[in-house]
């Protein structure tokens, strides 16, 4: 296997980061167990808190955490830094999983409470604003009525569906739906910009 | 705003993940089928992914790497996933006789020495509810093969007990959608399940009503 010579490393902690999970999935793609397992340490926590916060349940979680790294482990060599960075490559692998799950069987987890994302806390806030995408995702978030901006983020964060949404919400779900799609073309020409 | 139908809308929808139903399969068959829409839902899923910093790290349970490793020896690689596979009868209703063969099957494959197979059954009577899978490496996979409800302020626990003895070794709080553990087990040995308190029985022995049980027992395997 030949590795390619890689640039030398930025500066910053967080594009450092990125380049070594980039290093760890194509070392996973040549089949080595150990980078493997450097990226499952490395990655485990937060896969693992993205499942929980969609099944809410530790069982399925567990499962889509687990499917996710069988199918990150055996798909590795798919993985183009050309069309993305792996955060997104590996969040989108746990997060497709847990909404199987969910949208299978419906939840019905007796007396849950989800939480209420304060979508202005403080600390998710600078982790959001931490990288240039998530910087121009906020500013553009931004730009939304504060009901719309509620919708998107619950829909991705706790993987709500637009029936869900309309119940938490209590708008019609036609509203919903029509809110969403006007938020999503807002934050495309936002972002394109 | 046109109505047209806009790709690259339900692209992002798809990514944000709030669609359902036949909107979601639909999605699901675009992606699997055209290459144009799989990028524009890789584009929002970069768009997007940055909302993730709202969820915190959550350290995941103890036994969750095993079930990793487990899952991607090499030889599972080629052959169907065991949880599918066990998916595969939830959905096919198959009887007890069949699920063993099938698991035999795949073991041949996977595991050339001799593995056990247990069909947990209610003990008063009644379709299996659970299969465990007894490696010779000492790993124990125990799946479901209808479903379990347990009351919220309750758990399943696992118990071994090898033939000849009237004391169960447990094997731990075994969660409705089964588990994978590392046990040793003497070759006539029975699994069971209790009903216990959140956490597991507080005395190490069966506290509430033993639910289901089954032997471990060899396969044939076929030769060759």
């Amino acid at each position: 296997m030949s590795s390619r010579k890689r640039e030398p490393m930025s500066a910053t902690t967080s594009a450092s980061k990125v380049d070594d999970t980039e290093v760890l999935l194509h070392r996973c793609a040549g089949g080595d167990r150990m980078a493997f397992r450097l990226l499952y340490d490395r990655w485990g926590d937060r896969l693992y808190g993205l499942a929980l916060r969609i099944t809410r349940q530790t069982a399925p979680a567990a499962d889509a955490t687990q499917d996710a790294f069988v199918q990150i482990w055996q798909q590795a060599h798919r993985f183009d830094p050309e069309r993305g960075n792996p955060e997104a490559w590996l969040i989108g692998i746990v997060r497709y999983r847990a909404l199987d799950i969910v949208r299978r069987q419906s939840r019905e987890v007796p007396g849950y409470e989800p939480e209420e994302i304060e979508d202005e806390a403080p600390d998710a806030l600078a982790r959001l604003v931490s990288t240039a995408e998530g910087a121009a995702l906020q500013r553009c978030l931004g730009e939304l009525e504060h009901d719309r901006r509620r919708l998107v983020v619950m829909a991705f964060v706790d993987g709500l569906s637009h029936s869900e949404l309309a119940e938490r919400m209590r708008v019609p779900l036609g509203t919903v739906k029509s809110w969403i799609r006007r938020s999503l073309i807002s934050l495309r020409g936002c972002l394109a910009s | 705003m046109s109505d047209a139908p806009d790709r690259d809308l339900l692209a992002a929808e798809y990514a944000l993940g709030s669609l359902e139903g036949e909107e979601r399969r639909d999605a699901e068959r675009l992606l699997a089928a055209d290459p144009a829409f799989a990028r524009s839902v890789g584009a929002w899923q970069q768009r997007l992914t940055p909302l993730a910093a709202h969820v915190a790290p959550v350290a995941p349970p103890a036994d969750l790497w095993r079930r990793i490793e487990a899952g991607i020896t090499p030889a599972t690689a080629t052959i169907v996933p065991f949880r599918r596979r066990v998916r595969f009868w939830q959905a096919t209703t198959v009887g007890a006789l069949a699920v063993a063969a099938s698991l035999a099957a795949f073991m041949v494959l996977r595991q050339p020495e001799q593995p056990r197979v247990a069909v947990l059954s209610p003990l008063a009577g009644g379709a299996p509810v659970l299969m465990a899978l007894a490696e010779r490496g000492g790993g124990l996979v125990v799946r479901p093969t209808a479903s379990i409800s347990v009351p919220t302020d309750k758990d399943l626990e696992l118990w071994a007990l090898p033939q000849g003895e009237t004391r169960p070794r447990s094997l731990g709080v075994l969660p409705p959608s089964g588990r994978t553990l590392v046990a040793q087990l003497a070759p006539n040995t029975q699994l069971l399940v209790s009903l216990e308190p959140k956490g597991g029985s507080p005395t190490g022995q069966p506290t509430g009503p033993v639910l289901y049980g089954g032997w471990l027992t060899t396969i044939e395997l076929p030769r060759g």
